[in-house]
């Protein structure tokens, strides 16, 4: 065979195999594809996961005592428990469990799993540790406060005054608190490890779905557990693909070989928007785009320049052309749509009044700053933007961009000028979520290292504040805490805070519309358990 | 026994060379590391975690140890035959190794196949036809291969393709559906086909491959061409080939049979070079195309400063170069009967 035969034979073949096999099928009718980013999945242990996307894969692997409605946030549903009761004094929560629930090794699951899970938690003191600290629970405390009198009872006692609705959302919303297999978790356990390493990797659950595999960056996937309590999943398998590009995610949602796309790019949403075969389902999260200001930078400690800087923010023009898919325009620490929520202040953009409380301040020609944001959408637009109108007013503040752990590492520091972030948890359906995590600042002291606290972050500390946020949360009377919330907003506003809410974060989601029942949740708790697919060759199917 | 004394000599020092190599690749990598402003605590911990937590899991990975300490334990470790854990997957990092490596050696096997299959004939053909229509043409196919960013070569090839004449699979090594169907024996999603007998996930295995790979190939073949091009000219221009074509050879003789020959040697180390690159991670196609690979892992992994899976990797691109080069050395001296001596 001559040289030119053996090269003409290769392409041939080439071309051959380029189009071989080249047919392209919807999925599965009994497989839900998910596509998504899965970047920050590093765990699958719910005592140590961390990002929304980890807990949507382990509230399907694991049940909760209780749930919380996607469409109602504050009714709260049952799951392992079938009823709870909240004692007069607010200070004990106790649940009765469900009969006759087994965990996916056929062991039985009792009151005993539910507390050796809760106090595993505490005594890991990994990520998902820092919110029931926040309650008073500690390790040394964990093992008196967390009890089971018998093997469907299971009591908490609160160990500092809490509201126990808060209790009762956090319980439902984290994720963190779900119940694990305890034999089977603690044959797995390494140098005392409470199983932490295997439960990276594998999981002793009794949830809908049981893991069949995960392989880090590549992909996940679970098959329905045939004897779940709840009658089985209405898919027999779900596949969770990680794609890092928007546009392959999209592509794919185009050619109908992905169900679900979530982490897609905004441009990339609105481009399928009239996709006749796709929907868009937006949900609202309690997590807020904002400003944060150093008040250990001297420019910042001054409240001339903070409020300056109030008005040195087009809220509208960024959440009009900036945020459109990313986020609402929201400018309380306390998320939209709660009773508690005061109507939005309406800062605007207003250059003449920044520059006069600049001039009041002692910088008619502003000064250099630095503005931190990560290197990611919508973050680094509206660092930009903001940018833009400070150096109107003289404001000179020069960009650094970063990854996430650099951008926040930073501000754990207490170590920047201005940053561009998002944050808050928002969780919770209640104010104390937000207040929580954005507001409140026990100890100002560098010393203190409350890096969980933004309040201490950017050094923002009023003792006031402090004690009304606690009182507000042991308010029994609804309608007196109601206005306490009010009452904090106001002060907060007052105060002219360090931290800036500009916008309110919703999360995109783009569906094929095969797909029925899928609900994302708020919390992004997204239970799949009853999501179904109309066949692909029956229009309305049913399950 | 005197005989051989040279022979373990050479042995001897190339294994040395080798053990420095590797060494210095790890000790620099290593502060490298350590000194980029990347916080692998805080990815695990998450960016809310309270201080005691992160100084827990700070203290847990052995962050408060002195460097040449935590470089000590860790050399000890690989002397064990341990390479530690990586933070990104909880798992031993050469358990990692093993499974995304295949991917790229797939991957890169196939676009090394295309792009040397295709870049040798073509640069030996533009040479033989120099400043003709197809010297012309192959250079302008190697300018254009050589510079179109592989990123939107990645995505322009998936909407052409994939997206508008479904020719070929899109991101991922088979489709969604299929995954974990055969079980995993080689990790090369072909052999693991064949070797089940699942002829759907074979072929739809090649259908996902066929399109990352000849753009690798492509990339390749544009390296490849335009160095076969030059070395053949130098060749075409030496007096043994005046004599051949004085004797009276055909024109194919000529070229392939006196010319090609000499530069077989200067080709090998392109080749290993360029398949070296391509299994050291094709970065940008493997994010494009969502493939599980070795660029993919080692990447992620710099971005999370997991130190441990980098080093592994480190290690192991070090191996690929080293093994590269000795094959190259053998070659050499079944090409070249000089080098023998």
């Amino acid at each position: 065979m001559t040289i030119r035969i053996r090269c003409g034979a290769w392409l041939a073949t080439l071309l051959l195999l380029t189009g071989s096999a080249s047919l392209q099928a919807n999925t599965p009718d009994d497989q839900l594809i998910v596509g998504m980013n899965m970047n920050n999945l590093l765990t699958l242990d719910p005592a140590a996961m961390t990002g929304n996307e980890v807990v949507g894969i382990v509230v399907n692997l694991y049940d909760g005592l209780l749930e919380l409605d996607p469409q109602q946030l504050t009714r709260v549903r049952p799951a392992l428990a079938e009823s709870w009761h909240i004692s007069p004094d607010n200070s004990t929560l106790t649940f009765r469990l469900r009969d006759g629930v087994r965990f996916h090794s056929g062991n039985a699951l009792t009151s005993a799993d539910a507390v050796w899970s809760m106090r595993r938690v505490l005594h890991l003191n990994l990520a998902q540790a820092s919110v029931w600290k926040s309650y008073g629970f500690t390790k040394a405390n964990v093992d008196q406060t967390i009890a089971a009198p018998d093997a469907r009872t299971l009591t908490i006692r609160l160990p500092k005054p809490n509201d126990p609705h808060l209790v009762l959302y956090s319980l439902a919303a984290l994720g963190s608190m779900v119940v694990l297999d305890s034999k089977t978790v603690q044959a797995h356990a390494v140098n005392n490890d409470w199983g932490n390493r295997w439960l990276t990797t594998h999981e002793a659950g009794s949830g809908p779905f049981r893991l069949d595999g995960w392989q880090a960056k590549d992909v996940l996937t679970m098959s329905r557990a045939p004897d779940y309590w709840r009658g089985a999943a209405k898919m027999q398998r779900v596949v969770f693909r990680h794609l890092q590009e928007s546009q392959t995610l999209r592509l794919m949602m185009e050619k109908g070989d992905l169900d679900i796309a979530s982490n897609m790019a905004i441009p990339d949403v609105r481009a399928l928007r009239n996709d006749p075969d796709l929907s868009i389902d937006s949900v609202q999260r309690g997590t807020l785009y904002y400003l944060a200001m150093s008040m250990k930078d001297p420019h910042f400690a001054n409240p001339k320049v903070r409020e300056a800087l109030r008005y040195l923010v087009d809220y509208q023009g960024i959440n009009k052309t900036l945020m459109a898919g990313y986020g609402v325009l929201h400018q309380r620490p306390i998320q939209a749509g709660m009773p508690a929520t005061l109507p939005d202040p309406g800062y605007r953009l207003d250059m003449a009044r920044a520059r006069t409380l600049l001039a009041e301040a002692g910088y008619p020609d502003g000064f250099d700053t630095t503005l931190r944001v990560l290197a990611d959408q919508p973050f680094l637009n509206v660092a930009i933007a903001i940018q833009s109108t400070l150096m109107q007013a003289g404001i000179r503040a020069r960009i650094i961009t970063g990854t996430g752990n650099q951008i926040y590492g930073a501000m754990r520091d207490r170590q920047f000028g201005l940053l561009v972030g998002r944050g808050g948890s928002g969780v919770e359906p209640h104010p104390h979520s937000s207040l929580r995590s954005l507001v409140y600042n026990p100890d100002n002291a560098d010393s203190a290292r409350l890096t969980n606290f933004q309040g201490w972050r950017t050094s923002f500390y009023d003792a006031q504040l402090n004690s009304m946020i606690d009182r507000a949360l042991t308010e029994r009377d609804p309608a007196k805490q109601q206005q306490a919330y009010f009452a904090i907003q106001q002060r907060y506003d007052q105060l002219i805070p360090a931290l800036m809410p500009i916008s309110q974060m919703v999360d995109s989601v783009v569906v094929n519309n095969r797909v029925q029942a899928y609900q994302p949740h708020p919390s992004a708790t997204t239970f799949l358990r009853d999501v179904w697919k109309t066949p692909e060759r029956l229009a309305g199917g049913t399950p | 026994m005197i005989a051989a004394l040279p022979q373990l000599r050479r042995v001897s020092k190339r294994a040395t060379q080798v053990f420095i190599t590797l060494f210095g690749l790890l000790l620099l990598t290593f502060f490298i590391g350590r000194v980029m402003p990347l916080d692998p605590v805080l990815a695990i911990v998450g960016p809310d975690a309270d201080h005691a937590t992160y100084q827990q899991v700070y203290h847990q990975l052995g962050f408060d140890k002195p460097l040449w300490a935590q470089f000590g334990i860790y050399l000890n470790g690989l002397l064990h035959g341990d390479l530690g854990h990586a933070l990104l997957t909880g798992q031993p990092v050469s358990q990692d190794i093993l499974r995304v490596f295949p991917a790229t050696l797939e991957l890169a096997t196939l676009a090394i196949v295309i792009g040397a299959g295709l870049g040798v004939p073509l640069g030996v053909i533009a040479a033989a036809r120099r400043n003709g229509a197809i010297d012309y043409a192959v250079r302008v196919v190697s300018l254009a291969g050589y510079s179109t960013p592989i990123f939107w070569g990645g995505m322009i090839g998936l909407l052409l393709f994939y997206a508008h004449l479904g020719w070929v699979g899109g991101a991922g090594r088979v489709d969604f559906s299929l995954d974990g169907v055969v079980p995993r024996r080689s990790g090369l999603m072909l052999v693991d086909a064949l070797l089940a007998g699942n002829a759907t996930v074979f072929w739809n295995a090649l259908n996902h491959l066929i399109l990352p790979a000849s753009l690798l190939g492509f990339h390749s073949l544009a390296y490849i061409s335009r160095m076969t091009r030059s070395f053949m000219l130098a060749q075409l221009s030496q007096e043994f080939i005046l004599t051949a074509r004085v004797k009276g050879l055909t024109e194919w003789q000529v070229i392939w049979q006196h010319a090609f020959r000499n530069i077989l040697v200067q080709l090998l180390t392109v080749v290993a070079l360029a398949y070296g690159s391509l299994l050291e991670g094709a970065v940008l196609i493997e994010t494009v195309f969502s493939w599980p690979g070795f660029g993919s892992y080692l990447t992620s992994s710099l971005m999370l400063g997991d130190m441990n899976a980098v080093m592994g990797c480190v290690l192991v691109v070090g191996l690929i170069f080293v093994l590269l080069n000795l094959l190259s050395d053998l070659l050499y001296q079944v090409f070249d009967p000089r080098t023998k001596v």
